[in-house]
């Protein structure tokens, strides 16, 4: 490689590295609390989960308590069980007896969509359901910054790929000593050596991680919006359907609505036990009812091989509801079309769902070594350009600059424990309060936290009191629990109540960590942060 | 220590022009190319290809853009594969040998 060509890439992974810094730490580090979404759910509901769930429940009770508030005739119901919690995401239509429109009322509060307790078919909408899960998940794609239309979606792609070029630029970057760089760690040598040590040698164990999450991010936020619309312009004359019809896989047919009603009621669960006859290792996850007490009605069961038996596909049977005949299926162990394939694995990747939780605790420990990597990279970064040959004032905004990164991002940290403490103290009761009170509490104290670590110009000091925070409240996690709701560890382990074990251990040994760190600290005297002189 | 700027860009048009020429331009070339494949490909797989491997190419062609010497003979260059990609997918869509 010529200099030349060393030269500019070194260059272009700087920039495009400085740049989308403190938004890719974001993105990493709430993304790695987003592998426990349903479990944080269940930890912060006190809601555990059987194995079987959605498989053992009752969905004739459920139904039922649907019909409390409507007619049911006539409609589509469907339930959805794409996160593992107890509340399940239930869509009803509208009739389509017509006689039945006019009286429905529009979209009420409750609207088409609500999340449902399958075991005691309580009913609640978005805004009563919402939770640190979710918060954390959107936050990890800047949901909370689609301040225009999509901005904050399409921020976060643009994000993801910079950081595919950067990936690639950073490994030509090393290309020409990549294995002895790798084995190179000085940690007596100057904070340059350092920085620039940890970050190839973490750079390149988690470069195949980091590359992947790269391509799927930038897929699953951004594939459609940015790459499709000339396609769509070009090959489909504009037609959204059409072109959204090439990707399809597995549709079921359209089953119409006859428009005379059937003479007893149906029964769910000798569809679902007929499901689980025929593929007993398949994990159930939807439940769909086409023209509901119709003469056309039909029920249709979904569900995806659990990851041990295979990473790829779904399937489906359709009952027709009149005669309980098997009349359409998806068979999903067999004809895996390229798209379905290809949407499965995207997925599987970035959410780190296919090796239970030891998979889950590699993918969270890569996803901090990257938000290391970030960090390292802003460091070197820093250190680099402080030299004498560099002007005063620009030295000065550099040190700013990282000032100002390093308390945004390491103040994540005890803000995230914090949150999930207040969370549980006081939330518990606040219904349709609690986005309002997880927004004011996350962001008012992150900017707060920020502001004061900013201003205290000592980056040593932000990092020791990050983790000496984090690890306070962190530990708190588990006791608030505890003492809110009675399910101490030992408790729920032994009940069984999985999800909220994980979490409360997960805190745990994550505070002891960040503990163990802060008392292995020392200040070293080259601190390079503390070589600028700050303006008096 | 940063990147010698020896070997760096200096001229801001240049610079303009490789950025340009790389992000937007890249852009086009991934596109028409992966439309232009579909007059092989199923369309459906060519679809979901350029959703998440339209990505990798673009980024290739990114920093493709920053290595050559000027910037506008790879506007020139993007342009020119662009449209023969584009004339491909006009006889294409005029012969249907689409879908």
């Amino acid at each position: 490689m010529s200099n030349r060509v060393y030269n500019i890439m070194f260059h272009t992974h700087t920039i495009s590295g400085i740049i989308i810094s403190a938004a890719l730490y974001v993105i990493f580090f709430t993304g790695s609390i987003s592998f426990l979404r349903d479990e944080i759910n269940a930890w912060e509901r006190n809601e555990p989960i059987n194995k079987d769930y959605f498989a053992t429940a009752d969905y004739d009770a459920a139904l039922k308590s649907l019909e409390g508030e409507r007619s049911l005739y006539g409609r589509d119901i469907s339930f959805t069980h794409r996160y593992f919690e107890r509340r399940v995401f239930t869509s009803i239509s509208q009739s389509k007896d017509t006689s039945l429109q006019k009286e429905s009322k529009p979209t009420g509060r409750r609207g088409n969509f609500m999340y449902m307790d399958l075991e005691t078919n309580e009913q609640k909408d978005y805004e009563a359901t919402y939770s640190m899960g979710e918060f954390f998940y959107r936050l990890h794609f800047f949901a909370q910054l689609n301040f225009f239309g999509r901005s904050g979606y399409f921020l976060s792609g643009l994000v993801a790929f910079f950081f595919l070029f950067a990936v690639v630029t950073g490994v030509i970057v090393q290309w020409k000593k990549i294995v002895p760089s790798f084995y190179v760690f000085r940690p007596k040598a100057k904070w340059k050596a350092i920085w620039t040590d940890a970050h190839v040698a973490l750079g390149i164990i988690g470069l195949p991680y980091q590359f992947m999450f790269a391509v799927t991010g930038a897929y699953l936020i951004i594939g459609y919006t940015v790459m499709l619309p000339p396609v769509q312009s070009l090959l489909f004359d504009g037609d959204a359907e059409k072109l959204q019809s090439t990707m399809a896989y597995g549709e079921p047919p359209k089953f119409s609505f006859v428009g005379e009603r059937l003479e007893y009621p149906v029964k769910m669960g000798p569809f679902i036990a007929e499901t689980r006859k025929k593929w007993p290792e398949l994990e159930l996850n939807t439940l769909q009812i086409f023209n509901y007490g119709d003469k056309g009605m039909h029920v249709q069961l979904g569900g995806s091989p659990s990851f041990q038996d295979r990473l790829l596909g779904s399937g489906y049977l359709i009952f027709r509801a009149s005669d309980g005949k098997l009349v359409y299926q998806k068979d999903p162990y067999n004809d895996i079309s390229y798209v379905e394939g290809a949407t499965d694995i995207l997925r599987r990747l970035h959410y780190g769902d296919f090796g239970g939780y030891g998979m889950k605790l590699i993918y969270f420990i890569l996803g901090i070594v990257t938000c290391f990597v970030i960090l390292s990279g802003v460091m070197i970064w820093l250190v680099a350009r402080d030299r004498k040959a560099v002007s005063e004032c620009k030295r000065n905004f550099n040190s700013w600059l990282v000032r100002i990164y390093l308390a945004i991002c390491l103040s994540l940290y005890p803000m995230t424990a914090i949150l999930f403490v207040l969370v549980k103290l006081f939330a518990d009761d606040f219904g349709d309060g609690r986005r309002d009170f997880i927004y004011q509490v996350f962001f008012w104290g992150w900017l707060v936290l920020s502001t004061l670590f900013t201003l205290r110009r000592d980056n040593y000091f932000t990092n020791k009191a990050c983790l000496i925070l984090g690890s306070l409240f962190g530990l708190m996690v588990p006791i608030s629990n505890g003492l809110v709701t009675g399910n101490w560890p030992w408790i729920s382990f032994g009940q069984g109540y999985y999800q909220i074990f994980v979490v409360d251990i997960f805190w745990t040994v994550l505070s002891l960590t960040t503990f163990i760190t802060v008392f292995r600290l020392k200040r070293k005297k080259t601190s390079p942060i503390r070589t600028v002189p700050a303006p008096e | 220590m940063p990147a010698n700027p020896k070997y760096l860009t200096r001229s801001p048009l240049q610079r303009l022009a490789k950025i340009t020429a790389g992000f937007i331009g890249g852009y086009l070339v991934t596109q028409t190319f992966h439309m232009a494949m579909a007059l092989w490909w199923d369309l459906g797989n060519m679809v979901m290809t350029l959703r998440f491997g339209g990505f990798v190419l673009w980024a290739v062609l990114m920093i493709l853009a920053f290595l050559a010497k000027n910037g506008w003979k790879v506007w020139g260059l993007y342009l020119l594969i662009s449209l023969f990609f584009y004339l491909l997918i006009f006889l294409g869509k005029t012969t249907d040998t689409f879908l």
